[in-house]
């Protein structure tokens, strides 16, 4: 595969604007997915555990049921936030992402029903755990989307070898269009996975440190599940830590700045992680290595197609600053406002015992009052803008 | 050597590709409308309830939201990016269009998604726990949200039939793009089925809620939303085919005779359900509703989505790309060049990437080999291949004819464009000749 054919494969339209900016947000938002994935699995397998103690531990009875919860949120949050990666990275590397689903098009369909399936059942297992059963439901449920998570994986390894394709398409010069091409990186993928046990076990120590100050959870309960936190991550992190230094050996990038990076960082949220008393430091941390870790994950494959002369910086454009303007201001203020409209009003509800009266909180009323206006004046200027066009085009 | 930016083929044997998107687009269609109609629908109910202080209200609003959050949100938020994993697999190059010409405009949506997400999980959750007068302004802004959702949505699946003027290939602005002649009618044809749908899934909640006289005075209410939903349907859907390009009125014109009477029966039906919800809501049992949703989701839904889909033809997108990959025209406000005549020239298998070597030149042994394979390149987007397959069958068409028929048909007609909803698919006299062998011999 040469840099002539991906640039062909390259979409005649252009990018519509400069592919550095997609290439970032792509590794912003990619980094935010995979931490509520990883949350998503570290919860369930919880809650999986949970369902077998609860019976004997009323700190399990309780923690299974918020893990549940947890879980059930965070593959929500998960499936949101990486719609924005898998758009951007359809916009710089189109190729790549196109033969891949083309080549593994089964797996792309069965990908989305394995999802469904297994969230449905989540639910299930939600209503099931609260009559004291349902564990064979939720397992049922856990292989359904750790298998979800296998096909994504799989895309994804597939998607930066153009080498391969082509043998992929037609072994032995026979065309297969059946869309059955199955690769994956084992150690890529048992990395990625470990990360859930670190990211759930720092997640229990906010929950810890969230709920400490509400007199309706005893003090045993908050010590129980901080213990809990700081053991899952302990250990989680250092069999990834293991694991990522294996991939990175595998893949020759093992004295790379980054990599080192990514090694002191972990070492450093490992010492965190033990002695950080205030936990929410320890996450903002952690938000930083994910974001290392997507980097990395970008070097990879931006290094695979520079090897073969394919480079996103060059991709042709065609700004069209328009529909630029109105991402960055809708981003700007209908995300941030509403974001943090949501966000404050469940914080301060979840720190009250009881119902919480929001209507005398200035800071939510305001924020409540600013998100409406301006989802209000996004539409007058919308239906503004669109009939504008349709009469400009119209008369034209 | 000359290659166009083809990719590889997925075909799905019997139902071909394009149809596992039409399946994952027709359930996402009827979570995602759902949600939205929903949303309106919430807006108004907590309004009443807060001017009114119905808390028999919340009550209700509580029950539908977790029915929403496992059916439209758990559905509609993973086949709404499956849309585009099956299209991509399927469309590739469709898939590109859209999103080379509308990523900022999909990112926007996806800030309204978030909003949208986490709005639907507090407005369920929260319900008992915040005021009243903060959950109404949380209705209201989710509501907006949604609507929003769908205001961007609308504008590039328009632009899939077409942009309607010439506006874009001049300028190739991503607004000329969206705002074209269907984009608004559409829009509110769409938001007219939303409403019906948040009607039809409400019945489903109030039938099966133990106070009966409040079950009945909402079984009514949804009658009435029903209704009202199912008029602005029929309503739009008027201005919205005065919007469609002539190639679609002509397929118009050889569906609807068949299609008609059912549909009409449909209306019918579907009326005198939604009668029988205001008149008589004690009727209205929860199997009865839940039957009634899949009614409307399998004779109502998908044959209008398959319809839709089939007006399209033979392009994916923008009127510029075919069903089977290849550019049909010049785009100069983006610097894009039509593939027709490229194709027409060199044939197929020299300028698609991904044939292998052996079969980039037809020999007497390879001919069925490459003729199948072409056949699957030009055709497998819309038809299927196998002799008795189910979806828009390809050897049905070609029944008895002997390659030299078969073959007069492709020169005839395939190459020239003559027929409307067909692509012009233009080869060298080697490669039909292949195709038509191929196909000949599946045929007799």
């Amino acid at each position: 595969m040469d840099a002539t054919l991906l640039n062909t494969l390259r979409d005649p339209a252009g990018v519509p604007f400069y592919p550095v900016v997609f290439q970032a947000l792509y590794v912003l938002t990619w980094a935010l997915h995979a931490a509520f994935v990883l949350l998503a699995i570290g919860s369930i397998t919880l809650s999986l555990a949970g369902s077998g103690k609860q019976k004997q531990s009323t700190d399990w009875k309780l923690l299974t049921a918020h893990m549940i919860q947890t879980g059930k949120i965070s593959i929500s949050l998960a499936i949101l936030l990486g719609i924005a990666p898998l758009l951007f990275t359809q916009v710089i590397y189109d190729p790549n992402w196109y033969v891949t689903n083309a080549l593994s098009g089964i797996w792309v369909f069965t990908f989305i029903y394995a999802l469904v399936v297994g969230y449905m059942l989540f639910y299930w297992f939600y209503y099931a755990n609260k009559k004291g059963g349902g564990k064979l439901i939720g397992l049922v449920s856990f292989a359904f989307i750790v298998f979800a998570g296998v096909l994504m994986h799989v895309f994804s390894v597939e998607s930066i070898q153009p080498n391969e394709w082509m043998n992929w398409y037609a072994p032995g010069g026979v065309v297969d269009t059946s869309g059955l091409t199955f690769h994956m990186d084992p150690v890529r993928l048992l990395f990625m996975v470990s990360l859930s046990a670190p990211v759930v076990g720092i997640f229990l120590q906010n929950y810890s440190d969230f709920l400490s100050t509400r007199n309706d959870f005893t003090k045993e309960y908050i010590a129980f599940t901080r213990t809990l936190g700081t053991k899952i991550a302990t250990i989680g992190l250092l069999v990834s830590a293991v694991l990522f230094v294996v991939w990175m050996f595998m893949a020759g990038l093992l004295l790379n700045p980054l990599s080192l990076a990514i090694v002191v960082s972990v070492l450093l949220l490992l010492a965190m992680i033990n002695f950080v008393k205030r936990s929410y430091l320890t996450t903002l941390w952690l938000v930083v290595v994910a974001l290392l870790i997507s980097g990395m994950r970008e070097l990879i494959r931006f290094q695979i197609m520079a090897d073969l002369g394919y480079s996103i910086y060059d991709y042709p454009m065609n700004i069209d600053w328009p529909s630029v303007v109105m991402f960055l201001l809708t981003f700007v203020f209908l995300g941030f406002t509403g974001v943090a409209f949501i966000a404050t009003l469940a914080w301060r509800a979840g720190k009250s015992e009881g119902v919480f009266d929001a209507s005398k909180d200035a800071l939510v009323t305001r924020l409540a009052n600013s998100t409406f206006a301006i989802l209000v004046l996004w539409c007058l200027v919308y239906f503004g803008w669109g009939m504008f066009t349709v009469f400009k085009n119209s008369f034209a | 050597m000359d290659f166009i930016g083809m990719f590889p083929l997925f075909y799905f044997p019997d139902i071909g590709s394009a149809w596992l998107m039409g399946i994952t687009g027709t359930i996402h269609i009827l979570a995602s409308h759902t949600s939205v109609g929903a949303a309106l629908l919430f807006a108004f109910l907590a309004h009443k309830a807060y001017k009114e202080n119905r808390t028999d209200l919340y009550d209700y609003m509580k029950k539908y939201g977790m029915f929403l959050l496992i059916f439209s949100y758990v559905i509609g938020s993973i086949t709404g990016p499956g849309i585009w994993y099956t299209a991509t697999a399927a469309s590739p190059r469709g898939i590109s269009a859209l999103i080379h010409n509308f990523v900022w405009v999909w990112a926007t949506e996806w800030v309204f998604f978030i909003y949208e997400v986490i709005g639907v999980f507090a407005l369920v959750y929260f319900i008992d726990k915040i005021d009243r007068k903060t959950h109404l302004k949380l209705t209201y802004t989710f509501a907006l949200a949604s609507v929003g959702t769908l205001m961007l949505i609308i504008g590039i699946i328009s632009f899939m039939m077409w942009p309607g003027n010439d506006a874009f290939y001049q300028t190739g602005s991503a607004s000329d793009a969206f705002f074209g002649v269907n984009t608004f009618p559409h829009m509110f044809l769409r938001i007219g089925f939303m409403i019906m749908m948040a009607g039809v899934i409400g019945l489903i909640i109030s039938s099966a809620m133990k106070n009966k006289e409040v079950s009945y005075e909402l079984t009514r209410k949804m009658g009435y939303v029903s209704l009202l939903g199912g008029f602005l349907v029929l309503f739009f859907f008027m201005w919205y085919i005065k919007t469609l390009p002539e190639s679609a009125d002509i397929l118009l014109g050889i569906y609807l005779p068949s299609i008609l009477t059912t549909r009409i029966i449909l209306i019918v039906a579907f009326a005198l359900y939604f009668l029988l919800a205001i008149v008589k809501p004690q009727y209205i049992r929860r199997s009865l509703a839940i039957v009634m949703l899949f009614v409307i989701a399998v004779v109502g839904l998908w044959p209008g989505e398959k319809l839709r889909e089939s007006l399209r033809k033979p392009y994916v997108a923008g009127r510029y790309i075919y069903s089977n990959q290849i550019i049909s025209r010049d785009v100069p406000g983006k610097g894009i060049k039509s593939e027709v005549e490229i194709v027409a020239d060199k044939g197929l298998l020299q300028v698609n990437p991904w044939i292998p070597d052996r079969l980039r030149t037809i020999t007497p042994e390879n001919r069925l080999e490459a003729g199948q394979l072409l056949t699957k390149l030009a055709c497998s987007n819309c038809h299927a291949l196998e002799p008795g397959a189910k979806f828009r069958p390809l050897m049905l068409r070609f029944a008895g004819q002997d390659k030299e028929t078969i073959k007069a048909f492709m020169q005839g007609s395939l190459a020239t464009g003559a027929i409307p909803y067909m692509p012009r698919i233009d080869l060298p006299d080697a490669e039909f000749d292949a195709m038509a062998a191929w196909i000949a011999t599946q045929t007799n």
